[in-house]
């Protein structure tokens, strides 16, 4: 499997190379599109639309991560996260992740399914499922879907929690070993994935604007995430005190006490301070010693 | 181009930097700061992440309390863009950096560096991790004054108590914990954090009623709204200066300036250490050179000494770049507090017979106002945020896979595990009832963990750093202490459902790279190359015993800068 990885990903690198070299190759729309129904996959695998949760939490909750276009965010947003400063394409360069991203997520797919963990067979009909009828041909999703597309969204997990195992080493550009983790894959689709779910993303009238040039209307109205989280948006401030924690015989808290956590430690009105205080190290002892 | 030459160039503007700058400067030395990323807030940089602007400040009056309100806007995912380590122009990714498994590390850019992001957590190391574990050449006495200098500098006092904190309070004492109020902390227990925010006004407490505008001045000091993690510009409308979050920007960075004598050189990527007699065997530092990240124009500057505070990441892998001679433990012996979450999810009802409300509602309060402290196993603290950091802090990432994988059996938690799918909707729909607390172990430093360097995998600074972590028996065993008290502590508090992340090794606090005592001696000037300090979180000697770092690296920071006064002015 990880050679399989190395052999496969020394053979993408090329590609990338060449397409950031100018070189134009045939089928580029069509990788493209290959990457466009494999974050179709991993969105509709990681903030899913969830029917299920209707009766239970409301009508709120139904709508996943493909009802608001976030997986056209979340490739841009992985072509854009980090910068290499390759020589071959000048220092401004940004490493494009999303093309290998899909691939890895293949090849985890097709390693889930040749150990036989998967709990579903693999059906290309899942691919074209992640398509609204009338978006695009059900036959070009089935020439483009790759294996990560093809499976179950529980497999879908399986195979991303297949990721951290590898190392990859590649050669990107020509020049020296780099290793790839493909963890890091992991971290983009569903770390990252659900950090941009949540955040004040689906709100922007454009998040490719220069920060000082978009808007953002601060309302769970224009936020799915926010409305299924009750998050009411940024505040500048909220009328939230409480009070100090502080004790009788402690310079901690002072003033009035407002409530009661036991029968020493209250919250009282003033905050008090630390102390100074003397300290003796001699009886330390190692809990779990190396 | 700033001038040619300086008594001192301080390299990185990040929580420590500015320290030994200002302590410097305030001796009547010459300084300059060179900070790889940008400057917000400074009038020179109006658009700091989409124009060059200026090219140094050297005025306090440049200082912009406006623009800092404009480019905070506190809005999570552009905030992380703006502020995680990579260059000043937003059409620009971040800088890579190799880390091991779906972990990452966590490191800013920008005049006031991982402060920018910190949650003015500013505790001191436990004593006896300095006096006890093997690893310091001083004693933590030495320390003491220098933590009551940056202490009053950034203004730490105790932290207010919000819904979320009274809840993991009534938690640790029904667990049986006492309540510490030592800035010296030799038991376990637990106490507010002693936070480098000040203090909210006293009329926004829950029983007065206010009902007015939360903005400067109609409001000083903190107001309650939970903005660290993205940058806390507040109290709206304040003055730089007056802004409630003494990160090292609003602390340190203004008294430097004001002493007229430093400079301040953003978007400057240091790229190598210049020394008189280089690939000899004890070399002089001279100078640096840098690289403007904007036209990526190089300058040299020469100086008297020179002090390397661009972090535990970024300090060893200048040294490794640059033509220093070989010391085992340069990059070698990294601690990153080896960390976890674990997370409690309430009832409504339940909430409000403890806390007289039906939600926690994690958004309001500062960051992280409550700690557990245990001396010899590291730290606990509550977390308060907003829902989409919450989500990749908390859930996003896992060294046991997915939580639908495992049957945690007879563990104290009810799953354990990455969340995804219906899973994490269904759980995010609780998150105005839950309270995540972050374990933060005391993970030892071992020669293996660390920073290296290979050519050929570069960027256009040089070789990036390839940053290896693997946690020993000991730190997974303190680590797993901890998870089980922070559990113990949410079931005590009424939790109906506790979940552990068991997260991957992740670099939030990063330290003891360049350890004092095996790279620097303890004035922590390098044992090889003279004239060149370090004065970061590099040169602590280990992980502080679990403690948030940044008051004890500020302190270590200061007396470094009287040490290279002693020795050099």
């Amino acid at each position: 499997m990880g050679q399989h990885v190395r052999l496969w990903l020394s053979e993408l690198w090329e590609w990338v190379e060449a397409l950031l070299a100018g070189k134009s190759t045939p089928d580029e729309s069509e990788l493209d599109f290959h990457v466009a129904v494999t974050a179709r996959a991993v969105v509709d695998a990681v903030v899913p639309e969830t029917p299920e949760l209707g009766d239970e939490l409301g009508a709120v909750a139904v709508p996943g991560g493909l009802a608001i276009g976030m997986e056209t965010f979340l490739v841009t947003f992985v072509d854009g996260l980090f910068q290499f400063g390759f020589p071959h394409v000048g220092t401004r360069g940004n490493l494009p992740l999303a093309v290998p991203m899909a691939e890895v997520l293949d090849v985890a797919a097709d390693a889930l399914v040749a150990r036989g963990d998967n709990e579903s067979e693999p059906d290309v009909e899942r691919a074209v499922a992640l398509f609204d009828a009338g978006d695009t041909s059900p036959r070009r999703v089935r020439r483009n879907a790759g294996a990560f597309a093809t499976l179950s969204r529980r497999d879908r997990l399986r195979a991303l929690g297949l990721l951290d195992e590898f190392e990859l080493r590649v050669s990107p550009f020509g020049h020296g070993l780099f290793e790839f983790d493909a963890g890091l894959v992991g971290q983009l689709v569903v770390g990252f994935a659900e950090m941009i779910y949540y955040s004040e993303w689906d709100g922007y009238d454009d998040f490719s604007l220069p920060p000082s040039e978009r808007t953002h209307p601060n309302d769970p109205a224009a936020v799915q995430g926010w409305r299924q989280t009750g998050y009411p948006g940024v505040a500048d401030g909220y009328a939230a005190l409480r009070g100090y924690v502080g004790a009788d015989d402690s310079p901690l808290g002072a003033g009035e006490t407002w409530t009661t956590l036991d029968e020493r430690v209250d919250v009282v009105r003033e905050s008090g301070t630390f102390r100074e205080n003397e300290y003796d190290t001699t009886g330390y002892e190692e809990p779990y010693p190396e | 181009m700033v001038a040619s030459h300086y008594d001192a160039v301080v390299v990185g503007a990040g929580g420590d930097g500015p320290v030994a700058a200002w302590k410097l400067a305030e001796a009547g030395r010459s300084v300059l700061l060179v900070e790889a990323g940008p400057f917000y807030g400074n009038e020179r940089w109006p658009k700091p992440n989409e124009s060059p602007g200026a090219e140094s400040s050297s005025s306090v009056d440049d200082l912009s309390g406006a623009l800092l309100d404009e480019q905070f806007t506190t809005r999570e995912l552009e905030m992380i863009r703006k502020l995680v380590f990579g260059p000043a122009d937003h059409e620009r990714g971040f800088w890579l950096r190799k880390f091991p498994g779906d972990g990452a590390i966590l490191q800013c850019a920008g005049v006031g560096g991982t402060t920018l992001h910190y949650t003015g957590c500013h505790p001191r190391a436990y004593p006896a991790s300095v006096d006890e574990q093997p690893h310091w050449p001083i004693d933590y006495a030495d320390l003491i004054p220098y933590y009551q200098e940056v202490e009053a500098m950034c203004e730490v006092t105790p932290a207010p108590v919000t819904a979320k904190e009274e809840l993991f309070f009534r938690g640790a004492a029904a667990a049986g914990w006492d309540l510490l109020d030592g800035l010296n902390v030799t038991e376990p227990g637990y106490r507010p954090q002693p936070n480098a925010i000040r203090q909210p006004d006293p009329r926004l407490h829950v029983d007065a009623g206010y009902g007015g505008d939360f903005s400067y001045p109609d409001v000083e000091g903190d107001t309650l709204a939970l903005g660290s993690i993205a940058g806390h510009p507040f109290p709206r409308g304040a003055p730089y200066e007056e802004k409630a979050k003494r990160a090292s920007n609003i602390s340190f960075v203004p008294a430097a300036l004001r002493t007229g004598t430093v400079t301040v050189r953003p978007n400057a990527f240091v790229t190598a250490i210049e020394t008189d007699s280089a690939g000899i065997d004890h070399p002089t530092a001279t100078g640096v050179r840098f690289r403007d990240t904007w036209s990526g124009r190089v300058e040299t500057v020469r100086s008297e000494v020179v002090v390397l505070a661009a972090g535990a990441i970024e300090t060893p892998r200048l040294w490794l770049n640059a033509d220093l001679p070989r010391n085992e433990w340069v990059g070698r012996g990294m601690t990153i507090h080896f960390g976890d979450n674990v997370m409690g999810l309430w009832d409504a009802a339940d909430l409000e017979s403890r806390i007289g409300q039906d939600t926690i509602d994690q958004f309001q309060g500062q960051d992280i106002a409550a700690r557990f402290d245990y001396p010899g196993l590291g730290m606990l603290q509550t977390v308060g945020t907003a829902p989409g950091i919450g989500a990749i802090l908390g859930f996003g990432s896992s060294a046991s896979g997915f939580a639908f994988q495992n049957d945690p059996a007879d563990a104290p938690w009810d799953t354990v595990g990455r969340l995804a799918g219906a899973e994490l909707k269904r759980l995010l729909s609780g998150y105005r009832r839950m309270l995540q607390v972050l374990v933060v172990s005391d993970d030892r430093p071992h020669r293996r963990n660390g920073v290296t360097v290979a050519p050929g995998i570069e960027d256009e600074h040089g070789p990036i750093p390839l940053v290896n972590y693997e946690p020993s028996a000991g730190d997974r065993q303190r680590r797993d202490r901890l998870a089980e008290i922070a559990a113990e502590i949410l079931r005590e508090a009424g939790a109906t459902h506790v979940h552990r992340s068991d997260s991957p090794p992740t670099a939030l606090h990063v330290h003891s790279t360049m350890a004092m005592g095996k790279v620097v001696d303890e004035a922590c000037e390098a044992f090889d190359v003279d004239r060149l300090f370090v004065a970061d979180h590099s040169a602590l000697a280990n992980g502080v015993g679990g403690a948030n770092p940044t008051n004890t690296g500020q302190a270590l920071a200061a007396r470094t800068a009287e040490r290279i006064l002693e020795r050099y002015f």
